[in-house]
């Protein structure tokens, strides 16, 4: 057994079993992950042939220059980016704060877990569609603002302006994310040693001591965890603005990856769609590294 | 004295809970309503959160439930998430047991790729795919749409199920070997069974994913017979010049539930998976 833990099968038939054990995985992600991988980076550099000449022709990084010199390709980054900026953060801190209060509660535990999680677990179709709904001009929300409460003259048209059908779909993205925020902080929190917070209290520290100088150091490695999932997650925001806006008014709402799915099967432009979906990759591979890193370098200087 | 500050806060922690909880469920409660009042009352105005009592109708779940097109993208839905489920569930622990416990040439290369494609969102992948399932002739399929599935939720199954196999000690194992059993041996008898609570927590997690996927089936499937649910739901809201709410929310309800119990039943693998899985700490 070497110091990793792993150890090398001796006898031909484990060694065998091992084989047959990898094989259907290494089959799947060949064929259905890697060649798409590899398919995209050949796509983006050829543009597919049509009738008379049907072989593909080698148009070198021009798909590119096309994607970097589209004005709508940066409207829809800026929108991912902001997307991810404004939801990613507050998901983190609203699920962080729910798991710590209710980490420390006596009782209801498990209904208030359930409750946190409900959004979680219904469907993106179904949530953007209630969203629409509520944000609706003559909606639920708009009646509430001008006539109940009266914060605001007339109804406004949430979902036919830039701004306002992304803060729709940013509102949407944060209350749907809180829940799975609070059980990956929940299993954090319940992994830190009681002793801690124990010989904290001894030494009289407060709760917000506690938390700053306890908590938050002890699940760093899920704050990252959840960090790199969710700008993911931010990235890959689709559904909820194509039921909701549509990309609408003039694509002036669309993300990164509806605007890549709208020039590939309304325009067919699919050169370009892949230049797009492999400049996003580029993207989200770069800050994953640099997330990795900014938060291994704060481990050493401490 | 100290008890009376105690029981301050803690009323306060299940205030601020409630609240947040609150905020949680209106939107779900909203849905509800609105799938329970008279489909030709859904632009009224002023809006009512609650349908009056003498309003309360199941109209719109019986226009729902008489649909044939319906049980069919219901089942079409149950199938394809069973069945990535499933497959993801044992693709991934085989592939996680390996990486965890033995070593063979590509190991760190195949674990890298995990994490690599754990990167790269789904969606993105979404045009060199559709070439993919073009050339194999799997379009317009329903399960056509599995490998898919199973081939996105198998790098994240295999970190969390890897994790979780890593806590398991060896000792199990070597004693298992003692007694002349094989690879499939220990597979079966140590490490399928003790990483249960990860397996159960990430097959909630592929159960959802295949159950509420939308773009992918929006473009591979054409056939209404062949839709999923999202599909149908989605395509229900387009369909007519002036969207039928109640019918879209009823419907909405009725997709939820299988989720609500598969959720419920299996809740208290969530955290317990998570906890000693790829995240620690």
């Amino acid at each position: 057994m070497g110091k990793d833990g792993v150890m090398e099968a001796k006898s031909l038939k484990n060694r065998l079993q091992i084989f047959l054990l990898l094989l259907p995985g290494i089959f799947m992600f060949a064929v259905f992950t890697i060649y798409p991988i590899g398919k995209l980076l050949f796509m983006s550099f050829f543009q597919s042939g049509y009738g008379s000449s049907p072989a593909d022709a080698f148009v070198g990084f021009q798909s590119y220059k096309m994607v970097l010199s589209d004005r709508t390709f940066w409207v829809s980054f800026e929108n991912t980016l902001l997307y991810t900026l404004v939801t990613v953060p507050a998901q983190m801190a609203t699920g962080l704060l729910a798991a710590v209060l209710i980490n420390g509660l006596p009782r209801f535990q498990v209904g208030f877990r359930v409750i946190y999680y409900l959004p979680v677990i219904t469907s993106w179709v179904i949530v953007s569609l209630v969203f629409k709904y509520i944000f609706n001009t003559e909606g639920m929300l708009n009646y509430f603002l001008s006539q109940v409460i009266r914060a605001t003259e007339g109804n406004i048209a949430w979902l036919d302006s830039r701004w306002g059908g992304l803060t729709v779909a940013m509102l949407l993205g944060i209350w749907k994310g809180v829940g799975w925020n609070m059980v990956v902080f929940l299993a954090a929190l319940q992994n830190v040693p009681k002793a801690l917070y124990e010989s904290a209290s001894i030494d009289g520290c407060g709760a917000v001591h506690k938390f700053f100088y306890i908590t938050l150091p002890s699940i760093k490695s899920t704050t990252l965890f959840a960090l790199v999932m969710l700008t993911i997650g931010g990235f890959n925001v689709f559904t909820s603005i194509k039921m909701i806006t549509d990309g609408k008014p003039m694509h002036q709402t669309e993300t990164v990856l509806t605007w890549m799915y709208y020039k590939a099967f309304n325009e067919g432009q699919f050169s370009y769609a892949a230049a797009l979906s492999f400049i996003v990759a580029v993207v989200l591979v770069f800050l994953a590294v640099l997330q990795f890193r900014t938060m291994k370098n704060r481990d050493e200087g401490d | 004295m100290p008890m009376k500050r105690i029981r301050y806060s803690e009323l306060l922690m299940y205030f601020a809970l409630s609240l947040g909880g609150l905020v949680s469920v209106l939107p779900m409660i909203y849905m509800l309503s609105t799938s329970l009042k008279p489909n030709g009352a859904l632009y009224e105005y002023p809006p009512h959160f609650f349908p009056s009592k003498s309003n309360i109708t199941v109209e719109n779940y019986i226009y729902i439930f008489q649909q044939q097109k319906f049980y069919i993208n219901f089942i079409n839905s149950l199938l394809v998430s069973v069945l990535t489920v499933a497959l993801a569930a044992a693709i991934s622990a085989s592939l996680a047991f390996c990486i965890a416990r033995f070593r063979f040439p590509g190991r760190r290369m195949l674990f890298g790729l995990v994490i690599a494609t754990m990167i790269i969102p789904g969606t993105a992948l979404i045009v060199p795919q559709f070439e993919l399932a073009t050339f194999l002739h799997i379009t317009n399929k329903l399960w056509g749409l599995i490998p898919f599935y199973v081939a996105w939720v198998i790098p994240f199954s295999t970190f969390m199920i890897k994790g979780f196999i890593e806590g398991i000690p060896r000792d199990f194992d070597e004693a298992v070997y003692m007694d002349g059993g094989s690879v499939f041996t220990v597979f079966r008898a140590i490490a399928v069974p003790l990483s249960g609570p990860a397996i159960a927590s990430v097959s909630i997690f592929n159960f959802l994913t295949a159950w509420e996927e939308y773009p992918w089936a929006l473009t591979v499937i054409n056939d209404n017979a062949k839709r999923t649910l999202p599909i149908a739901i989605a395509g229900f809201f387009g369909e007519h010049q002036f969207t039928q709410w109640g019918y879209v929310f009823a419907m909405s309800v009725a997709s939820l539930i299988p989720v609500l119990i598969i959720f419920i039943c299996f809740q208290r693998y969530f955290v317990k998976g998570l906890q000693t899985g790829g995240i620690k700490g």
